[in-house]
């Protein structure tokens, strides 16, 4: 308990050393912080957690139980991943001035990202079974 | 039959949501983070120009390496806290243990920790991955903002583990699979099957979450790490420039003109009242030399050039600049930050820091800093100061 305490004391004075820094910044700019703060928050728990439930429910209903966890991994895989790539898919800082920043075809980059996780999920099952047959007697009604 | 507006904790079902996984996520995730804060605070310390004692002016790719860490190591965290954030969102209509006052405390505590720690997390990650291509849509100062939140997400961080440390014990100590574990072999409908939704195991969710944080690493690394160049599909650049180089500011963004380049252009060379002004003619005059170093940029990308010029301590000895005095650089940009900044004489007067007139064997093009630039080893790329025009001994 002593180390736990001690831990959280140095956590607190680290967090505490952060929140001055912030709040010597500017008011506008203080106040611009906060609102991007909560509002990322906000977006992950209001939206995007909302979202991922709601897709999962569908995806229950609609995936049949043996691609279940292939197309699960495949959708984190392509979800999460694209999440990363928001800001140059959307080009946001591109400069008319300086062609060398944002120079891909970022959406094309994508296409081929999403194909290659799909292909990805099709062959996984089938490719595990060739690796390991012994590993699954799903056909044969005996071994249940 | 009326539905709650909002759910309990008991309405989440799902069996992948258990601290066995969270736990492991969660030591994935420390490690990115870890990892980031650290190379975040060396890139604090290249920027400071008050510092009691500087950086090193040797591996030459040391920033390099270490801002490419960084914002590689922020990139593998976004599926991490994703999926970890998953695993805890139920936690979120927990009971609150209203009535008695000392749990309520606790709770409320807790709770605010938690939301303090998230905030900050999201924050890091948003606001990094945008200035990764240069995209700023707050009015905050990127710098000074980042580095404050930097400290409140990881103070939190080290608040939540001694808070969760029984929990992380506890976790550790079970087994993460299910006795029918299998990943990526899931069984038919109807056949034998401990688990009744046939969905993954946490082990398989634990490996995606990894496997999705190793490929977005892989997507973006391009910027950094060349032979990756041609895979990384969501890198912000390709690496390819005028000159084979990429370049971060352009003249017309940093206000610089092709006039006051052109052949009127003169370098002045400062040491109290003694002042040497130089042409670009003459400056080609004087002994050239070669070497290959890295720009890097704090933006996370970083590409190698073979630069030409004059090395910049025989300039200095042009007004007798004494060895151990700092320099002050002045260039022609007319916005941004570090149009003046300040030169350690460990990196003034290291044999491979030059004023460059030639990159890869031409001319400097406008945007690379024509006529002259400072390029010297070990040192993010916005203190490789552009289009020079002035360089002062510090008193």
């Amino acid at each position: 308990m002593r180390t736990r305490l001690l831990i959280g004391a140095v956590g607190v004075a680290m967090g505490a050393f952060g929140a001055l820094r912030l709040l010597q910044l500017d008011l506008p700019d203080v106040i611009d912080a906060l609102l991007w703060l909560a509002g990322g928050v906000l977006l992950h728990d209001a939206v995007i957690a909302p979202l991922t439930i709601g897709l999962t429910v569908l995806a229950t209903r609609v995936v049949p139980p043996r691609a279940r966890v292939r197309v699960t991994v495949g959708l984190v895989v392509l979800a999460t991943v694209t999440v990363t790539a928001v800001p140059v898919l959307g080009r946001f800082g591109e400069k008319p001035d300086n062609p060398t920043i944002l120079d891909r075809d970022y959406v094309l980059g994508w296409v081929v990202f999403a194909v290659a996780v799909v292909v990805g999920t099709l062959v996984a099952g089938p490719l595990a079974r060739m690796v390991r047959p012994g590993k699954e007697k799903p056909l044969t009604p005996s071994a249940g | 039959m009326k539905r709650p507006p909002i759910p309990t904790e008991a309405a989440f079902t799902s069996p992948l949501r258990d601290p066995r996984l969270t736990a492991r996520i969660g030591t994935w995730l420390g490690i990115a983070f870890g990892l980031c804060f650290a190379t975040g605070l060396v890139s604090h310390w290249y920027y400071l120009s008050d510092a009691p004692f500087f950086p090193p002016v040797r591996p030459i790719w040391g920033y390099r390496v270490t801002q490419g860490v960084h914002v590689l190591s922020g990139i593998a965290a976004i599926p991490l806290l994703l999926v970890k954030l998953w695993s805890v969102y139920p936690k979120l209509f927990g009971e609150v243990p209203v009535g008695r006052l000392r749990p309520l405390l606790v709770n409320l505590a807790e709770k605010a920790s938690i939301a303090v720690l998230v905030a900050a997390s999201i924050f890091q990650l948003a606001t990094g991955l945008a200035n990764q291509s240069q995209w700023y849509p707050w009015s905050f100062s990127f710098r000074s903002t980042h580095y404050a939140v930097a400290w409140i997400a990881i103070g939190a961080l080290v608040v939540h583990i001694a808070v969760k440390l029984p929990i992380i014990r506890e976790a550790y100590a079970a087994p993460l699979p299910e006795p029918e574990d299998n990943p990526l072999l899931a069984p038919v409908s109807g056949n034998a099957s401990t688990r009744s939704d046939h969905g993954p195991s946490r082990r398989t969710l634990l490996r995606t979450a990894l496997l999705a944080s190793g490929v977005a690493v892989v997507a973006a690394a391009g910027n950094t790490v060349p032979f990756l160049r041609k895979v990384s599909v969501f890198a912000a650049r390709t690496g390819e420039g005028p000159q084979g180089v990429p370049v971060n500011r352009s003249a017309q963004a940093a206000g610089v003109l092709a006039s006051v380049v052109g052949p009127e252009f003169r370098l002045t060379l400062a040491h109290g009242d003694r002042e040497v002004t130089l042409s670009r003619d003459q400056l080609a005059s004087m002994t050239q030399r070669t070497h290959e170093l890295p720009i890097a940029c704090v933006e996370g990308w970083s590409a190698s050039g073979s630069w030409t010029g004059v090395r910049f301590s025989e300039l200095l000895d042009l007004v007798d600049a004494p060895a151990d005095a700092d320099l002050r650089i002045r260039s022609l940009q007319q916005r941004g930050a570090f149009g003046v900044t300040r030169i350690p004489a460990s990196f003034a007067r290291d044999p491979l820091t030059l004023l460059a007139l030639r990159l890869n064997g031409e001319d400097l093009t406008i945007d690379h800093g024509s006529p002259c630039r400072l390029i010297a080893p070990n040192r993010p790329g916005v203190f490789q100061t552009k289009w020079v025009s002035r360089i002062e001994v510090v008193a």
